[in-house]
């Protein structure tokens, strides 16, 4: 799944952010998995706000890389292992 | 036209019916009822005697409450508004009553077939009263949440867990220890003024109306021994809200609801307890968390 599919995603979710956390609550309609919510720290905030349907994976690796002063390789690293966890997430809403 | 005023956890309800019918309600309902009238009820509840065919049609269906055994209940969109088709729990896929509530959650329209029994109409009768009760924290400053809470006089303390975590054991030791039980399964938590209030809400049996200024927060579960950890943050929001009564099918109502509960934990302490049940529980309880 690429960036540009996890941005249509992001609808289907609540947010709130809390200290340098996100909660995400996905929308439901039904009562299970009412326990199934979501707590991105830092880093995966930050790449969360960056999914905007207009920034590709690369862009992001590059503002992550920017906004937290690492290196492209820890940058990339820390994205692609967050867009995964992500993907698992909405798919299993 | 019938008219009845109740109140509960500090909000008011005018209940009316249509001029041949008459309102009954269950008698968990009647100490919740007011004498007198309101100008200005927070929640409006029009009966209305036998329940469409038109509003019979299952389109547009937007949450189901069912497990695999039973039918709670079905939401809709219906128009501008919320259709609501309720089950009976004792007949499968029996519809009970029809509800119809509006987008700013403020006016409900009951339809209900009467009483077999005595011709009157039940308005409120489970599950669609607690469904009722819900959407007043929609509209409001509160959360509904699965939870025991107690009053010691000065202090209310609300247990809250999944099913089987010993939310009405922890009440009924605080009650040995001398504390007053605001209800052992259901809460409204509410803002009022500088603080939180705890609520009880009718139940199957008839109880008083009871409230109390809260104190904190107390996530519990089984334990070989008794413990206690603060939460904070998402964690504790996080935590209180899969103890909530949800119907997430709108970005607006979830919002709404971790606004409300962050707001709560930047003033209150949420603690997780692991506990034994044993009267231990509350010396221990209060010495950590005053």
């Amino acid at each position: 799944m690429n960036v540009s599919e996890l941005y249509n995603y992001k609808k289907h979710f609540a947010s709130r952010i809390v200290g340098e956390e996100l909660i995400l609550v996905p929308v439901k309609s039904n009562v299970a998995d009412m326990d199934k919510i979501f707590t991105l720290n830092g880093v995966g905030n930050f790449i969360w706000e960056k999914i905007d349907g207009k920034n590709s994976e690369e862009d992001i690796i590059h503002e992550v890389a920017n906004e937290f002063d690492v290196g492209t390789e820890t940058a990339t690293m820390d994205v692609k292992e967050f867009l995964n966890r992500l993907y698992d997430i909405v798919t299993k809403i | 036209m019938e008219r009845i005023f109740l109140s509960i956890a500090g909000f008011t309800i005018c209940l009316i019916a249509d001029e041949d019918s008459k309102i009954a309600l269950d008698d968990g309902y009647f100490p919740f009822v007011i004498p007198g009238q309101s100008n200005d009820p927070d929640i409006i509840i029009r009966t209305k005697k036998g329940i469409p065919k038109e509003l019979l049609n299952k389109k547009h269906l937007i949450f189901e409450a069912k497990n695999e055994l039973r039918k709670y209940f079905s939401i809709y969109q219906h128009m501008e508004s919320y259709k609501f088709i309720i089950y009976d729990q004792q007949v499968e896929n029996k519809i009970q009553q029809i509800a119809i509530l509006d987008r700013e959650y403020t006016n409900w329209v009951i339809y209900t077939n009467p009483n077999e029994e005595d011709n009157n109409l039940y308005p409120l009768q489970y599950p669609l009263g607690p469904i009722v009760f819900y959407y007043f924290t929609v509209k409001l400053d509160a959360i509904m949440i699965h939870a025991s809470g107690v009053f010691d006089g000065l202090k209310g303390r609300v247990f809250s867990g999944f099913s089987g975590t010993g939310k009405s054991t922890m009440a009924e030791l605080w009650q040995k220890s001398g504390s007053l039980i605001i209800n052992d399964d259901r809460l409204i938590i509410r803002k009022r003024n500088a603080g939180f209030e705890i609520h009880n809400t009718p139940m199957f049996y008839p109880d008083m109306p009871k409230m109390a200024p809260l104190h904190s927060i107390n996530l519990i579960y089984h334990s070989k021994g008794n413990c206690i950890k603060k939460l904070s943050g998402t964690e504790a929001i996080s935590r209180i809200m899969t103890c909530c009564i949800q119907h997430d099918y709108d970005k607006r109502i979830i919002e709404h609801q971790l606004s409300f509960i962050s707001s709560i934990t930047e003033q209150i302490p949420v603690y997780e307890v692991g506990f034994f049940p044993n009267e231990k529980i509350v010396d221990f309880i209060t010495d950590y968390a005053g």
